[in-house]
């Protein structure tokens, strides 16, 4: 049963988006209609309550996380029940004829029905985090729904401010139900309503109450988070009546209360809740009394009832509870009618006004009437159900005094802010209904539709009914309600209307007095001023926005743009080496770390050699910056001679491969060159502030040079003890079936690695092509070089004349190139057979074919190449990946695992029996693919040359 | 030899270090290939390092003593081809930006030089 | 046969993109159909492998092991398919399946090879989750980077190409740095093998753990690099924003690697088993690395001024407090992380594929193609006339992305990133946050725990800024353009958040199970190095 209660309006909801074409009537009767059938399973519900039994209901949600989705119904949810589905019930009727006749209401009854699911859910729940589940929910249909006009600004302002505030809250919620459960040892509500003394004592009892409290107070604007219920008025008046006045703004109290029995009753808890309540009760009212908007009247005014209703949690005593109960009904239904009243008066003159009102009963006599009462009741005046509740809370006031110094504060504050009630309520009931007619109307007035009407009247009604026969109406909710929360400490107390001549009684009296002369006093300057006495200059909205402003956005974005090195590409690597180096250091030195310094016998001239090579790198690091070229040579010059290393110590594949590497990086890198800017030295003489970073950098890249090479030899002088090689070495030829181990490795032992790799040159291959074909070069670049301009003056043959030009200059070497690159295709070739026993491989041989090729395209010139011999290089590329999956795959049909190799015999002629693995097919799509990438790197970067003639070209053609 | 090996890896990494600090592309690049260069010496090494083994079997099975460690050196093998693919796309990168931004500067704006 | 599906993930991606080169750029159609085969593919094949994997008894014996090239464990190269890599596995397959579509609107006709590339980078994500293997680690890595550099790239225009430089120097020196931690860690042990690392680690002679212990730390910095942890991750929000919506929704994907990696070896190498001299390994500087990240991270939300930094700054949020997840080395905080992963990964996904919706049109391409002088093609060049030139596709059906749908999809995309119910962004702070507390609290931990919520905060302030401004500030706003396809994509996304918030057992008990398999590594070890995994004779 309860389940359905919650699920009714999320269902609705989302019916009443799905028949949106079906016009408003069909949205607001959803509306309705959800409302009244959960309010009658509501009262469906009361027998088995007032018998004392609470219904559950639980469903496994996550009970690994100790969460399970339960629901439960005590008398105090029940009360709240019937509080969202009757109010909601009276709004949605309310809104059909509030609401301009041009609006759907479709996205408005949608939302209205979530929020009023995900607030029964919070009075529901039986399971804190699923309490704060719905929490957050409904502040979120609260912004949507104060957001409903967006195009007005003050929509949107207040919209996010209601959102963040209490959004926020919610959060700090969440995290004190957190504590809260981690105390108690479990989310369930009533284990942790059982568990008030653990928590009470528990060291993290205060923090988890502020968190608590945060979110409670946020939620129901209490001082100092008020603001932004008044923000909030630019929602349709039928959301204010609904959210910010009747329910969700109760949601905090009713927070405070379900707590009351295990957070309450300590000092802290009499403090925060108990002042706070004191405050924001004083602040309300008396800010109230200066508002000039209808609905702003009401916004500070319902702040003021609510910290009535918080003081009265938190002064700690069972009576208060009950008075708090009854208070919140109380208020619910008169407010939510005022409210209404006020929307009707809007509807009506088009304005809100005060000083704009006046005199309306003769229009609206009726809605007057109405007004009148639910004013009455928000006064105190006897007979109706806001005295009865006025005078609990005055009862509780004095009780409070402990007879401790200046106790009395409290009651005379009580007094103070009645008095103002009464002040705001005469101001709201006479301004605008009685004394002459005013003339600044925008229209003229006359009745509200009668289904406006008969909302208000209800609430009216109720009010009365109460006031005049509480025993019988509000009696018993109130007592199941009350006990439900109090348990075994329920206190008793009358509801009677006359408790006979005491200090309650005069209190109110002096109260009401004390109102109709301060509003006789104020009213002529109410007309006039526009701000609040004494509270008019802190404005907790200005605050909230500048805060917002600053830390919310100017700030961080000054830190981005100023302290977040995201468009420095040095400061991040600076960042990079120090954190490898900070790292790498630290580590180094964790454990104990045996130095030996091991001077091995140094082969004088392997010294020698490496001598050329740090003058070769130290060389390159000082020219890269002026002089390109000699950079790139010296580069080469260091990588030569890590080549020789490698043949030095015994790594002739490593050497070979490092070589023809060495070679195509470097044409590489020489057909780039001629797109960089030039660069002359000393034409910008560099500052201090360079010179220092440079430094800096200096410095970093010692410290990075030197542990590097620490580490490498710590790691030379404590070789492993036994490492996998071994196995490489006793099975490379045996299961192999290679002699050149490192090759074996390559294809066959970790031959998924090679797969990998040959992957990414594909991809560098296809992303190279891909970028240059949007190559745009630089304005100044784009001019050719001395030598060839001299012949693009005569444009017309431009393209025959730059190959012509290329070849000229390299005639007889080209002559010799194209000579000896079929000779290089065969020692690829060659290269390639011989992998799997000698050095070499299909790796090397590729690119040997590749630097073949290129070395032809230099030789006679990309038109020349092209014309003679067609090459493809995607082709290669993709052939030589199917080459090597399918290698791969073979030897799953084998049922084998994937780039198992296997071994043939075969004889040959000639040449006799000869291994021949599988894996020399794999090398072979190496081969194809290596050729394909390379070249394709190659001749697309070539080509950009011939682009620019040819644009030169064609721009010499058009003049 | 190891001291040698080490001290060598050690200038070609700060030289590479200090390239790879400084504002002009074509120096970072230049500096990524010296570091690429001294990786792989480390990786080498890391094998321990032997003049004059063998680095082709003749017997059947071989034992660590007299052949160079093969595993590293696969290693470097494909650690080579993955920098030399990488290198040629960050030279192209490098040219495109050249050609779009206007500058060789690696961060396109010219700062300081 | 069933046993070669492990395989499956990698192989298919590379066939697919090999055929597709095959094919050539003019048979868009072929292409699309193929990728769109493989994604599908992918999906089933991670289900099928997820449930096998979940159907392991807890001991993880029968942890599904395969040995490429038939080689014994030890010394060729496996591929490992438990509960966190099968997870891993479903996760890109579902989000390339989602974002694959959203590619086939404008984005692919901005450039070449989108396809080919796409299909790369999903065999090295899948590689690198598989794999069982260090240096195999490594390639796959940079498999993932180099088509993830290709994909940065694609559309090239200033800003994709100079936050590309970025990308790719930033990355290259990470790979360095990578290769000198696995040399290092391959001298000390003399493997490769993780399930042999973690076996050798505990009994390692004290006089080379300090080199050991060097290795992992210079090996975390790359990895670190990638998670893009403060200081180190500054490239990525620019990098992010300046990439193709669907390619950034990928790349929300490729940080949660480097986050897969530090889980996997920091519980395998350093976890319990490591023994006292190298257990719990670095997990400080996670936590306070971790935290750090989100501060940063939240600071460039809350300063952003566009929609993609702003999810790029999410990217780093959501990084930072994994990491911080990750340095408490707690089983139920990891299960909260791994659910934590999870969701902000779809929802990252989702997010950026919105922020690509509402982004203006950038015609900063079509001004590039004005400026490119005569396209250069190799294969024209080369006498075939099958020419390289992005021609629109002409079955694009455009529908007028009602700005409801889209603003529903970013309030969901707000509510999910900052942890707000009622989609599953709540269920897994939650998880997250809950266990924090538990245990002997470190004084880490607690500030951790109040970041967290903080960060969601400022989630709420910078997304609630960006929708009002986007959805409410004009109506008059011009609808942007949508394809099916790409509204398709989000739905896919979002829908799934929130079905996992309703159905949770089932999802939560599995990570459970993962987090569990995670901090019990011995399980791991002793499947992968079982007489079981030797070569049949």
């Amino acid at each position: 049963m309860p389940s359905l209660i919650l699920c009714l309006p999320f269902l609705a909801s989302i019916l009443v988006y799905a028949l949106r074409s079906h016009g408003r009537n069909v949205a607001v009767g959803l509306l309705v209609g959800t409302a009244l059938v959960g309010l009658l399973l509501s009262l469906y519900l009361y027998p088995a309550l007032a018998a004392g039994s609470v219904p559950h209901q639980t469903f496994t949600w996550a009970p690994s996380l100790g969460l399970d989705f339960s629901l439960r119904v005590d008398g105090f949810s029940w009360l709240f029940m019937l509080l969202i589905c009757g109010i909601g019930m009276l709004v949605g009727i309310y809104a059909r004829y509030y609401m301009p006749a041009d609006d759907p209401l479709t996205r408005l009854c949608a939302l209205l029905l979530a929020f009023m699911g995900s607030m029964l859910g919070i009075v529901m729940s039986g399971n804190v985090i699923q309490l704060v589940f719905f929490w957050e929910l409904t502040s979120l249909t609260s912004f949507l729904l104060i957001g409903y006009w967006h195009h007005g600004a003050s929509a949107r302002d207040g919209a996010r401010m209601a959102l963040i505030v209490t959004a926020g809250g919610g959060l700090c919620l969440l995290a004190g139900m957190l504590l809260l459960g981690h105390i108690v040892g479990s989310y369930d509500l009533d284990t942790i309503l059982a568990a008030g003394a653990l928590i009470r004592a528990h060291p993290w009892y205060t923090p988890t109450l502020i968190l608590i409290l945060l979110g409670a107070l946020t939620k129901s604007a209490q001082f100092p988070f008020h603001f932004w219920l008044p923000q909030a008025m630019s929602a349709p008046t039928p959301v204010s009546a609904y959210l910010h006045s009747a329910t969700m703004v109760k949601a905090g109290v009713f927070l405070l209360l379900r707590f009351w029995p295990v957070l309450a009753g300590t000092d802290e808890w009499l403090w925060l809740v108990g002042g706070t309540g004191l405050v924001t009760l004083v602040m309300g009212a008396w800010t109230a009394i200066f508002q000039q908007d209808l609905k702003g009247l009401l916004a500070y005014s319902t702040i003021s009832n609510l910290g009535l209703i918080t003081m009265l949690a938190g002064l700690g005593s069972t009576l208060g509870v009950v008075a708090a109960i009854f208070h919140i009904v109380n208020h619910a239904t008169f407010k939510a009618s005022l409210f209404m009243a006020a929307g009707a008066v809007d509807h009506e003159t088009g304005t809100r006004d005060l000083r704009q009102l006046g005199g309306l009963r003769r229009f609206m006599p009726i809605t007057a009437t109405l007004a009148l009462v639910a004013g009455a009741a928000m006064a105190g005046v006897p007979l109706l159900n806001g005295f009865l509740s006025k005078e609990m809370f005055f009862a509780e006031a004095v009780a409070a005094r402990n007879g401790a110094a200046l106790d009395a504060i409290p009651a005379v504050l009580a007094v103070a802010a009645s008095a103002f009630a009464v002040t705001y309520s005469l101001r709201f009931v006479r301004d605008v209904f009685f004394g002459s007619v005013s003339t600044t109307m925008p229209r003229q007035p006359h009745e509200p539709p009668r289904s406006m009407r008969v909302p208000i009247g209800l609430l009216a009604l109720a009010c009365l009914l109460v006031g005049v026969l509480p025993n019988q109406v509000i009696g018993p909710a109130l007592h199941a309600a009350a006990s439900a929360v109090l348990g075994a400490q329920m206190p008793v107390y009358s509801l009677a209307i006359w408790h006979g001549w005491n200090a309650p009684l005069q209190m109110s009296i002096a109260a009401t007095i004390a109102g109709c002369v301060l509003y006789l006093a104020l009213h002529r300057r109410l007309r006039r001023t526009d701000n609040t006495p004494l509270l008019g200059v802190l404005s907790g909205k200005r605050m909230f926005e500048r805060t917002l402003t600053v830390f919310g956005a100017d700030l961080p974005n000054w830190l981005l743009v100023h302290c977040f090195p995201t468009r420095r590409l040095q400061t991040q690597l600076l960042l990079i080496v120090l954190c490898a180096l900070l790292a790498g250091g630290l580590a180094a030195n964790s454990a104990p770390f045996a130095r030996t310094p091991h001077w091995a016998s140094i082969d004088p001239a392997f010294a020698l050699l490496w001598l050329l090579g740090a003058a070769c790198a130290i060389g390159a690091a000082t020219l890269a910056k002026f002089h390109r070229l000699a950079a790139l040579v010296m580069a080469g010059g260091a990588g030569l001679v890590s080549c020789v290393s490698f043949v030095w110590l015994s790594a002739p594949d490593l050497a070979a491969t490092q070589l023809l590497v060495e070679v195509v990086t470097t044409i590489l890198i020489l057909l780039g060159l001629r797109w960089l800017p030039k660069r002359i030295e000393g034409i910008s003489p560099d500052g201090p502030l360079t010179r220092t970073k440079r430094y800096r950098d200096l410095l970093v890249a010692l410290v990075a040079g030197t542990g590097v090479a620490s580490l490498a030899y710590a790691a030379m002088m404590h070789p492993v003890a036994d490492s996998i090689s071994r196995y490489f070495l006793e099975h490379a030829f045996t299961d192999g079936g290679g002699h050149n181990v490192v090759n074996v490795i390559l294809v066959d032992f970790r031959g998924f690695d090679t797969m990998g790799e040959i992957s990414v040159l594909a991809i560098v291959a296809l992303t190279v092509f891909a970028l240059l074909r949007r190559f745009r070069p630089a304005a100044e670049s784009i001019d050719a070089p001395q030598r060839q301009r001299r012949r693009i003056t005569e444009a017309a043959a431009a393209e025959r004349q730059t190959d012509h030009s290329l070849i000229d200059y390299l005639v007889i070497p080209g002559l010799i190139i194209q000579l000896m690159s079929p000779v290089i295709l065969l020692f690829g070739i060659h290269l390639f057979l011989r992998g799997h026993d000698l050095p070499g491989g299909g790796f090397v041989a590729g690119l040997t074919v590749a630097v073949a090729l290129i070395l032809l395209y230099m030789a006679r010139g990309a038109r020349w190449v092209e014309a003679h011999l067609r090459v493809l290089p995607l082709r290669w590329i993709g052939v030589g990946l199917l080459l090597a999956v399918g290698t791969g795959l073979g030897s799953l049909v084998a049922g084998h695992p994937f780039l198992t190799s296997h071994l043939f015999l075969p004889e040959l002629p000639l040449l006799g029996q000869l291994p021949l693995a599988s894996a020399m097919l794999f090398d072979l799509g190496v081969f194809c693919l290596v050729v394909g990438a390379t070249t394709l790197m190659l001749i697309a970067l070539a080509h950009q040359s011939l682009r620019r003639t040819r644009a030169a070209a064609a721009a010499a053609e058009e003049t | 030899m190891e001291l040698v090996l080490a001290i060598a890896i050690g200038v070609l990494i700060t030289s590479g270090t200090w390239l790879l600090l400084r504002p002009r592309t074509f120096q970072v690049i230049i500096g990524l290939t010296l570091i690429s260069y001294a990786v792989n010496l480390f990786i080498f090494a890391i094998g321990g390092l032997r003049t004059g083994a063998d680095p082709v079997l003749h017997a059947v099975a071989g034992d660590l003593a007299q052949y160079a460690d093969p595993l590293p050196q696969a290693l470097v093998l494909t650690a080579i081809v993955i920098g030399f693919a990488t290198t040629a796309l960050f030279l192209v990168v490098l040219l495109a930006s050249r050609g779009l931004t206007g500058n060789d500067h690696v961060d396109g704006a010219d700062g300081t030089p | 046969m069933s046993a070669h599906l492990v395989i499956a993930p990698i192989i298919v991606p590379l066939l697919v993109a090999a055929l597709q080169l095959l094919a050539g750029e003019r048979r868009r159609r072929t292409a699309v159909a193929l990728s769109l085969a493989s994604c599908l593919a992918l999906v089933a094949v991670a289900t099928t492998l997820l449930l096998a994997a979940a159907r392991q008894g807890d001991g993880g014996a029968l942890t599904a092991v395969y040995r490429i090239g038939d080689w014994p464990a030890r010394f060729g190269i496996v591929l490992v398919a438990d509960r966190l890599s099968t997870l891993m596995l479903l996760l890109t397959a579902v989000v390339a399946l989602a974002t694959l579509p959203a590619a086939l609107g404008r984005w692919q006709h901005r450039g070449n090879y989108f396809q080919p590339l796409f299909q790369f980078l999903l065999m090295g994500l899948n590689g690198a989750f598989l794999t069982g293997d260090l240096f195999n680690l490594f390639v796959f890595f940079e498999v993932t980077l180099a088509a993830s550099y290709g994909l940065a790239l694609h559309g090239s225009g200033v800003r994709r190409v100079s936050a590309g430089l970025h990308y790719i120097v930033v990355n290259l020196t990470a790979s360095m740095l990578f290769l000198l931690g696995v040399s290092l860690i391959f001298g000390v042990t003399g493997t490769l093998n993780m399930a042999a690392l973690a076996e050798l680690i505990p009994n390692v002679p004290a006089h080379t753990r300090a080199l050991l212990h060097a290795g992992a730390a210079i090996l975390g910095v790359a990895f670190l690099i990638k998670t893009a942890m403060w200081p180190l991750g500054f490239w990525l929000p620019r990098t992010y924003a300046a990439a193709a919506p669907a390619v950034a929704a990928m790349f929300a994907l490729m940080t949660k690697l480097g986050i897969y990696v530090l889980l996997r070896l920091s519980l395998l190498l350093f976890g319990n088993g490591a023994g006292p001299a190298s257990g719990g390994f670095g997990t400080d500087w996670l936590l306070w690395g971790g935290i750090a990240t989100i501060g940063a991270g939240a600071i460039g939300m809350l300063g952003a001024r566009d929609l993609g930094k702003l999810a790029g700054y999410n990217v780093v949020i959501s990084s930072g407090t994994l990491l911080g997840a990750l340095g408490l080395q707690q089983t139920a905080v990891t299960v909260g992380a791994l659910a934590y992963l999870v969701i902000s990964t779809l929802a990252l996904a989702a997010f950026f594929l919105v922020a690509g919706l509402l982004a203006p049109e950038d015609d900063e391409e079509k001004a590039d193609d004005a400026l490119v002088l005569e396209p250069y093609d190799p294969v024209e060049a080369m006498g075939r006339g099958d020419s390289l030139f992005a021609d629109e596709d002409e079955s694009r059906v455009v529908i007028p992305a009602p700005m409801v749908m889209l603003g529903v999809s970013f309030f969901a995309c707000a509510v999910l990133l900052s942890g707000l119910p009622p989609l599953s962004g709540f269920l897994a702070k939650f998880a997250l946050l809950a266990p924090m507390l538990d245990g002997h609290v470190r004084p880490g931990a607690t500030v951790l725990f109040a970041l967290t919520i903080a960060a969601g905060f400022c989630t709420v302030i910078a997304m609630c800024r960006a929708g009002i401004q986007i959805f409410w500030t004009d109506p008059e706003r011009p609808f942007p353009q949508a394809r099916v396809t790409e509204v398709g994509a989000i739905v896919l996304l979002l829908g799934l958040c929130l079905v996992l918030t309703v159905v949770a057992k089932t999802p939560l008990d599995y990570l459970g199970d993962t987090a569990h398999q995670l901090h019990a590594p011995e399980h791991y070890i002793r499947a992968v190095l079982s007489p079981l995994a030797e070569p049949r004779p």
